[in-house]
């Protein structure tokens, strides 16, 4: 077919008969041949159809040779050619930029190059006009051209390449490829929104298998391909209705793998802020699977380090959720507390404040259900030795919402929160931290004065006792020693008989 | 005790503790859980303990872990091997948990109770448990399942290892990517317990599906699977299965692919025989060496020598020895470092003229190289580099690339260096060190970071031990002590630390005459640390001279410092003068 079409186009140039290399000294004497409207004709088919083979081949081994990529020639502007031919040509235009070029050397193949961007843009322009709907054979040709040019595994991570010396550069890389991917992004994005595009054809070539090596580019470094590959998830979400249910577990997986195997994916804030208006569309009432996207993949999203590079975005989703289906509050709530973290205070400061735009949002039939752990941690927060975390916890107050929550709860919470805070009036190090107790223990007072000092005067009392209390404990436990010493166990097992016990064996016997 | 006559009981105990609010006590009480269970007696730990914890498994994962930990050697507890099932349920609970640490430390514990427990149990009992996680509607069940199966196939009768083989197939299939790896990585250990028939068909089917996965994280995992396999199967069955997977990735498009087949190929030589490995393992590997990608290179690079012995030396001369020219002078300083630290070991396998005509050449060009890695990782391999070509052609090239190195900015390099000095010495001989590296020695005693200091004081130790007190007094001692009048107390401490090295291999006469005259004279330093430093020196001093040297000398001077305005310099005074003391009486 290739051959054939190529036969029907018009020969404009008497120098079509030249050699190959005739033409290339025509380009580089003249770069924008093909810009001014006297591009030349292509002669032999062979010659493309060639080196596009050899550039699959290529890819596949992954190793770049020099020389394979010689003989492009350019095509017609398709301004310049009747709207019968326009299909046509659109198919070798895009043929021709299925060759990929090397750009670590700037000085190879610029005349080619610069010859693909043209054919790019003429290509992007064409698209942008939406003339006539796409046909099968040019959606196919399309999406090979997508698929050769953006499909490519990136680089070893420069940042974290273990081994270097105190001179490691904090550089992202870039694909010097970049002017390139660039136009094909765009042609994509074109190519997705076009009214020309028939979503019901473009879904056997927009599949599953195009739509999961697009997901996995979001891994890539550079932010403005990641910026590209966010809208063009977000109109394929939105074109193509069937791949939705795919497009859902497939970023799910990517979610599952980066908090249990690897820690490490550049694209979460990019694929959240997609979901955050793919949610933002579920319908209602929520479906199951959709609260199990919740639950299994976004609430586990707060566990690994890197959650301030994406909590804005997770912070929306999650919001969203519960904006939906107010009900969902509480075991979002109990999710955050599952994965409160315990050495990273700055992370702490981060669960506080998504914590409280999720409380701003939570009713009080809601906060029943969670408000005796939740408000356990506040207080350890509140006692936190990091001034930021405690004062983050502290402020909290400050919030109508979250105080009248509060003092609707107050049963629950005073006896939680004053010994917190009577703890930090009586050890805290830091100054504002102090001042901020001190406010919210006034509130407190105000809000109950007797439930206030009742619950002072336990903690006074319980604090009184805790030495007495610990050291029941560890009289419990050596007496469970002592016990467990004397029982036979599984002969066929030697069990290793603590030496610390000893002595307590000894009180007993005497 | 007070308490002694309260009924105990150790269940409440526990669950009292697992209530309380701080996490810390929480966990103790699980760590604890052989002493409740101990207390409890087996039948009880049986009946009451374990389906408790069963049941009460959504604490903190850091909980969980610990008990996941603590269940793997219960067995004990529950009285012996012949109850050891009772332990399945609640590990089971715990293979299903979000968290990975728990769910990989419940899996082990699982093995670990599997591999005691008697055939007709794990039929029983264990079986049906993999069977009921690998049917598990959430992918951690599944993910845990894998790892299992190798422990419950081989107790298994015939039709059950039947059933077992096709459920791990369809692991392999499963919708989730996060399975098909585990299933990818357990895929060896479960091939291990495979009868060769079902080997070559059932096994070998499974590995082909995840060698053509779309995700290269499972292929990689994949790759890991093909050396383990390989040494499975008889050669004919390898080179037809294993040997095109192979070499297919090595041309995989996900360099971490190719990564992975760079570090194992070496491994599958054995495997395929040597026709296979002429034919195409030889060319996957050269293809390897001129990756386009560094990593991969750098892991190509680092095993050319294991690959090397491998081969007949024609080959590894014609085909690799090409592409071992190529690496010295990659672009890539890591590609360079690889391959200094292992092209020594090529020269045994290329024989003396190929190593003289054509090893050498890369050699001196690596020891000449910008990236003082690279320079290092030749040096460090100094005897075998002896060997190949000897002292003389060696000495030439190697003293400007050991200069160099010794005056490298970073001062992990210096110390690598400082380290090999005393091989060297005793591979070049007195008279060349004397020559060249002497000066060396005393520069680094003055560095301007501790660690070289200290270990050049310990390399003069180490030198004199090697040529001699003879040799030490006249090249070593005289520069040594010259450096005391140094205005920086730093670089008179060294030169104290050096004397106390120096003082047991030169000999009591020598350390009298010499070095103990100039200790003495620091003791009157102005700086308190080079005086409690004499202090020390004088007490390490004190086994090496004579005990009217001690009385005469050492003694008075420590007396003296004994009443030092520092507190710090009478302390190791009076340490000292102990250890004079005792000395003085044990003699």
């Amino acid at each position: 077919m290739w051959k054939q079409f190529l036969g029907k186009l018009p020969r404009k140039s008497s120098k079509s008969d030249a050699s190959s290399g005739s033409a290339h000294s025509h380009l580089s004497n003249n770069g924008t041949a093909s810009a001014n409207g006297n591009p030349i004709q292509r002669t032999s088919s062979g010659n493309v159809v060639s080196s596009r083979s050899a550039t699959v081949k290529r890819t596949a081994s992954a190793i770049f040779p020099s020389s394979v990529v010689t003989s492009i020639e350019p095509l017609l502007l398709f301004k310049d050619v009747p709207n019968s031919e326009k299909h046509n040509l659109f198919i070798s235009k895009m043929k021709l930029c299925c060759v990929v070029f090397d750009f670590s050397d700037p000085n190879k193949n610029c005349a080619e190059k610069d010859m693909k961007r043209q054919a790019l843009l003429d290509l992007v322009d064409y698209v942008d006009a939406g003339t006539s709907k796409f046909t099968e054979p040019m959606i196919s040709a399309s999406c090979k051209m997508f698929a050769i040019n953006l499909f490519r595994t990136f680089p070893p991570n420069t940042r974290s390449s273990a081994g270097g010396g105190e001179a490691e550069e904090e550089e992202l890389m870039f694909d010097p490829a970049w002017s390139h991917l660039q136009l094909v992004y765009d042609l994509l994005l074109k190519f997705i929104e076009s009214s020309s595009l028939d979503a019901k054809i473009g879904k056997k070539y927009v599949d599953h298998s195009f739509i999961a090596r697009l997901l996995e580019l979001f891994d890539s470094e550079d932010p403005r391909e990641k910026d590209c590959l966010k809208t063009i998830l977000h109109r394929i979400y939105g074109k193509f209705m069937v791949h939705r249910p795919f497009i859902r577990k497939a970023v799910s997986n990517i979610f599952y793998r980066f908090v249990s195997e690897t820690d490490r994916h550049n694209g979460i804030a990019e694929l959240l802020e997609v979901f955050g208006s793919v949610i933002s569309g579920f319908a209602l009432p929520l479906k199951e699977e959709h609260k199990i996207f919740l639950w299994r993949a976004l609430i586990p999203l707060h566990k690994p380090k890197t959650l301030g590079v994406y909590l804005q975005q997770l912070t929306y989703c999650v919001t969203q959720f519960i904006e939906k289906e107010p009900m969902l509050a509480s075991s979002v709530i109990k999710g955050l507390l599952r994965y409160w973290p315990v050495t990273n205070s700055q992370k702490e400061v981060m669960f506080l404040s998504e914590l409280e735009e999720v409380l701003e949002s939570t009713s009080p039939a809601e906060l029943q259900k969670c408000v005796i752990p939740l408000f356990r941690r506040i207080g350890f927060c509140i006692n936190s030795s990091h001034f930021q975390v405690a004062e983050r916890a502290l402020l909290m107050w400050n919030n109508d919402h979250v105080a009248s929550l509060a003092s609707q709860n107050q049963q629950a919470i005073m006896p939680l929160i004053l010994p917190a805070l009577e703890r930090n009036i009586r050890s805290h190090w830091n100054q504002a931290v102090l001042n901020l107790t001190e406010n919210v223990k006034k509130m407190l007072c105000e809000m109950n004065e007797e439930l206030f000092t009742a619950c002072k005067e336990k903690f006074e009392g319980e604090e009184e006792r805790r030495v007495a209390t610990e050291e029941k404990r560890r009289m419990i436990w050596e007496r469970l020693e002592t016990t467990a010493a004397f029982q036979p166990v599984a002969s066929n097992t030697a069990v290793l008989v603590i030496p610390a016990i000893t002595p307590p064996i000894a009180a007993v016997l005497s | 005790m007070a308490t002694i006559d309260e009924p105990l009981y150790p269940i409440a105990i526990l669950i009292d503790e697992l209530k309380n609010e701080d996490i810390q006590l929480r966990l103790n009480s699980i760590r604890r859980l052989s002493t409740i269970a101990r207390a409890l007696g087996e039948e009880r730990t049986r009946k009451e303990l374990i389906p408790f914890l069963s049941e009460n498994n959504d604490d903190d994962d850091e909980v969980l872990l610990a008990m996941a930990e603590e269940l793997g050697v219960f067995i004990p507890y529950v009285g012996g091997v012949e109850h050891a099932h009772v332990l399945l349920p609640p590990l089971e609970t715990l293979c299903t948990v979000e968290e990975t640490c728990v769910r990989d430390k419940a899996v082990e514990s699982l093995c670990r109770i599997g591999a005691q427990m008697k055939e007709s149990d794990l039929v029983d009992w264990f079986v049906p448990l993999v069977k009921r996680l690998a049917a598990g509607e959430w992918f951690t069940a599944r993910v845990s399942s894998c790892g299992l199966f190798h422990v419950a196939y081989p107790s298994s009768p015939d039709q059950l290892k039947a059933e077992l083989r096709s459920i791990y197939a369809q692991m392999c299939q499963d919708d989730t990517p996060m399975v098909r790896r585990a299933a990818a990585s357990n895929l060896g250990k479960f091939a291990a317990t495979i009868e060769q028939h079902h080997l070559k068909t059932d096994i070998m089917s499974m590995f082909e599906d995840l060698t053509q996965d779309d995700q290269d994280s499972v292929r990689l995992l994949a790759v890991e699977g093909c050396a383990a396999l390989g040494k499975l199967l008889e050669p004919q069955d390898c080179i037809a299965s294993i040997l095109p997977v192979i070499v297919n990735f090595s041309q995989d498009k996900s360099w971490r692919v190719r990564y992975m087949v760079a570090n194992q190929l070496y491994e599958l030589c054995e495997a395929v025989g040597p026709e296979a490995t002429r034919a195409d393992l030889v060319p996957a590997y050269v293809r390897l060496l001129r990756d386009n990608e560094a990593e991969v290179r750098i892991a190509a690079a680092g095993k050319v020598t294991k690959f090397c012995r491998i081969l007949s030396p024609h080959l590894a001369i014609q085909h690799i020895l090409p592409c071992v020219k190529e690496l010295s002078t990659d672009s890539s300083q890591h590609v360079r470092s690889a391959l200094a630290s292992v092209i020594m070991g090529m020269a045994p396998v290329l024989g003396k003229d190929a190593t003289i005509e054509q090893l050498l050449p890369i050699f001196l060009s690596l020891l000449k190289d910008e990236f003082p890695d690279v320079r290092l990782n030749i040096i460090s391999k100094l005897e075998q580099v002896n060997q190949v070509i000897g002292i003389d052609l060696l000495s030439q090239s190697l003293l400007p690339a050991i200069v160099e190195l010794a005056e490298d900015r970073h001062w992990r390099v210096r110390l690598a260096i400082i380290e090999y000095i005393p091989l060297l010495a005793s591979q070049l001989g007195v008279g060349f060190f004397d020559d060249k590296l002497g000066a060396l020695c005393m520069q680094w005693l003055e560095d301007k970071v501790f660690s070289i200091r200290e270990a050049a004081a310990t390399n003069l130790k180490r030198l004199a031990e090697d040529f001699g007190p003879e040799w030490a007094m006249q090249h070593i001692v005289p520069e040594v002590l010259e450096k005391i009048n140094n205005p920086h107390y730093l670089y008179r401490m060294t030169v104290l630390r050096a004397i106390s090295l120096l003082a047991p291999v030169m000999g009591a006469d020598i350390t009298c005459q010499k070095l103990l005259p100039v200790v003495i004279a620091s003791s009157k330093d102005r700086v308190p640390n080079i005086k409690f430093n004499v202090a020390k020196v004088l007490q390490s001093l004190v086994s090496v001279l004579d005990q009217s040297v001690v009385d005469k000398t050492i003694r008075p001077c420590l007396v003296e410092l004994s009443e030092d305005p520092d507190v710090d310099v009478r302390y190791f005074a009076g340490q000292a003068l102990q250890a004079c003391d005792q000395v003085m009486m044990s003699s």
